[in-house]
């Protein structure tokens, strides 16, 4: 019982975390139909970008935030403007997205490599040892300040996406391009944003994994293909959807501890994404957006 | 006269320039003088030819983009490793019974999961490609784990011999390849990859075709890891199940042009020189050049070598077919429709 809760914690705590990780890949898929492959790639740069500005000039990985979502925004604007804006829209144009943002998450990771060299680097920050209690058993403090950062992002992005013109414009967008062109709204201009914003919140995500794991230049994968498990999970659209999915996967990963040996965790997620898309392509809460 | 009709699909002319090609390969290595390096370099590149030419028929002809090829390579080149190992069976046999066991696998993961489109499938089979690397690496009782298998042949004249094995591996993968894209399978496939839906209203079978093409594949590539478990004498799960293996047979498919007949072969032979004259001396650059090569082609060519070929000819006055660029990426929904009224047409007796 007391292991149970100890468990359950600690997968509330991981979930904060994917749900951050999601919701990049989940924003750009939801309003450009393109499912973003380099996102993993980016979540690696922000990482080195995090480690990188700790190491040189002792900014704390917390307060590297805002200027890593300002970097990534940038990163992702310009991504768009040069390369993803070319793409034909629809489903036509999805096989070349994947191939295009591939070839980019190549270029990223080699990029990285010849700057970095391929070994693990970690942040080791003051903090990074100490623990803190919750209910009886001790977690890292680096884990709950990662969940409340996340939580805290997820909220700022729900209200930005329901209260402020723009969000209501993208939301817009995701529905019906064409009548946004009616309505007046400059569908590239918010096509470029939504691009920058997913890829931002990458980028938040690569700074809070840079906290919490050792990374190198191959990083990322496992985490583009949680992102992704976690949007056919939660289905599209809300703040929650992702922050349930992102709950489904952290509880089937800490719980697989039962069932599989420990170095098969990372394959839960896929067996869990194969199930899931064979069985319920709309997303657990069937809402049928994707197909 | 029914035989010799359903066979109408076939040109004369594309068969007579086949087999004078592979006369010409076959007898190369007996009347040129070939260095050791060069003709067994040739071998290896038949084979990723036949790999990439596999690779395509599901992510060219059905539009089924797959990153997780590499466990269908690295299934076939561990069980002929292992036939070969531990029932010391010849190596033809080991490849062959390799290929069909990766073609079992891939069944096993594809039949699922192949009623995904797009994205969905894609991301899917990055997600097959590591949980098999993973179970590969840590299974070491079959794959040796992280230290690998050594194979006990593969040197002198058993080595030279690889190179026919190669010629003959690549002349079925051509084969298969006319036969999926030209007969009425290739309309089919054609329909499907336009739209599943409208394919199925007019009595197209999504999932069969679809399990045929992917169990070639998967046989195909899996032959073809064996091939290479030959070739090197020495596998190990961490290269044989790499994603970069995946990641090889897209590159070799689209720098020669997705979805056309022979456009991957072209690809294999530019990625073989990338690999063996440009980054044996710059191994760092190794993705980033990858990256940049897809970049421009998706952009620019998205036919590759054999967009740039139709180009040059159209230059000199050539009016290629009307479908020549069909099975390529920007085929549009209204040639679909077309597509598939033909093969609608094709279905009355």
């Amino acid at each position: 019982m007391r292991e149970a809760l100890t468990l359950t914690i600690s997968a509330i705590l991981l979930a904060g975390f994917y749900a951050a990780m999601a919701y990049g890949l989940g924003l750009i898929y939801g309003v450009l139909r393109i499912v973003n492959l380099a996102h993993g790639g980016i979540i690696m740069a922000a990482a080195y970008l995090t480690w990188q500005l700790f190491d040189r000039f002792g900014i704390d990985p917390y307060l590297a935030i805002p200027i890593a979502v300002v970097v990534f925004f940038l990163v992702g604007v310009g991504l768009y403007l040069g390369l993803v804006r070319f793409l034909p829209r629809g489903p036509a144009g999805a096989v070349q997205s994947l191939l295009l943002l591939f070839g980019v998450w190549l270029v990223i990771r080699n990029i990285v490599y010849l700057l970095f060299t391929g070994n693990d680097q970690a942040i080791q920050t003051a903090y990074a040892t100490s623990s803190a209690s919750i209910l009886g058993a001790h977690y890292s403090v680096t884990r709950i300040l990662v969940f409340l950062v996340a939580v805290v992002a997820l909220i700022a992005l729900h209200l930005l996406l329901t209260r402020t013109y723009l969000g209501k414009a993208i939301r817009a967008v995701a529905q019906n391009p064409d009548s946004c062109t009616l309505a007046g709204i400059n569908i590239e201009r918010v096509y470029a944003f939504t691009f920058g914003l997913g890829t931002a919140l990458a980028g938040l995500a690569g700074v809070l994994a840079s906290t919490l794991f050792a990374f190198n230049p191959s990083f990322g994968a496992s985490e583009l293909l949680k992102s992704f498990v976690i949007i056919v999970l939660g289905g599209l659209g809300s703040v929650l959807g992702i922050a349930s999915g992102a709950c489904v996967l952290a509880f089937a990963e800490v719980f697989s501890i039962y069932v599989v040996p420990p170095y098969l965790t990372t394959a839960v997620g896929f067996v869990l994404l194969v199930v899931v898309l064979v069985l319920r392509p709309g997303g657990l809460f069937g809402q049928r957006v994707l197909r | 006269m029914r035989g010799a009709r359903s066979l109408r699909w076939i040109s004369v002319r594309a068969l007579i320039a086949f087999a004078v090609a592979v006369l010409v390969l076959w007898t190369a290595p007996l009347v040129l003088p070939l260095g050791d390096y060069t003709h067994n370099i040739i071998g290896l590149t038949f084979m990723f030819m036949a790999a990439a030419l596999a690779w395509n028929w599901l992510g060219g002809f059905v539009g089924q983009i797959s990153f997780g090829h590499s466990a269908m390579f690295g299934v076939g080149g561990f069980v002929a490793a292992r036939l070969m190992l531990t029932f010391g069976l010849p190596s033809v046999v080991g490849w062959l019974v390799g290929g069909l066991v990766a073609g079992g696998y891939a069944l096993l993961w594809g039949h699922p999961t192949l009623r995904l489109r797009g994205p969905y499938f894609s991301i899917a089979t990055i997600g097959v490609g590591e949980a098999t690397r993973l179970i590969a690496t840590y299974w070491s009782d079959f794959t040796g784990g992280s230290s690998g298998l050594s194979l006990p042949l593969s040197s002198g004249s058993t080595k030279y011999q690889l190179y026919w094995y190669g010629l003959y591996l690549l002349v079925a993968a051509v084969a298969i390849s006319y036969w999926l894209r030209r007969s009425r399978i290739g309309l089919a496939l054609l329909a499907i990859k336009e739209d599943v839906e409208a394919a199925a209203d007019v009595g197209v079978n999504a999932t069969r075709y679809q399990d045929l093409v992917l169990f070639l594949s998967g046989t195909m590539v899996g032959v073809c890891g064996g091939f290479y478990a030959s070739y090197q004498a020495f596998i190990d799960p961490q290269d044989m199940f790499s994603f970069d293996r995946s990641i090889s047979l897209i590159l070799m498919t689209v720098i020669g042009g997705i979805g056309t007949v022979l456009g991957p072969t072209g690809g294999a032979v530019v990625f073989v020189i990338i690999q063996e004259f440009l980054l044996a001396n710059y191994s760092q650059l190794y993705l980033g050049l990858y990256g940049i090569l897809l970049i421009l082609i998706i952009l620019f060519e998205p036919l590759g070598l054999a967009g740039l070929l139709l180009r040059l000819r159209r230059l000199t006055g050539y009016r290629p077919p009307a479908d020549v660029g069909a099975g390529g990426l920007t085929s549009t929904a209204a040639g679909g429709a077309t597509e598939a009224a033909v093969v609608a047409d094709r279905r009355v007796p």
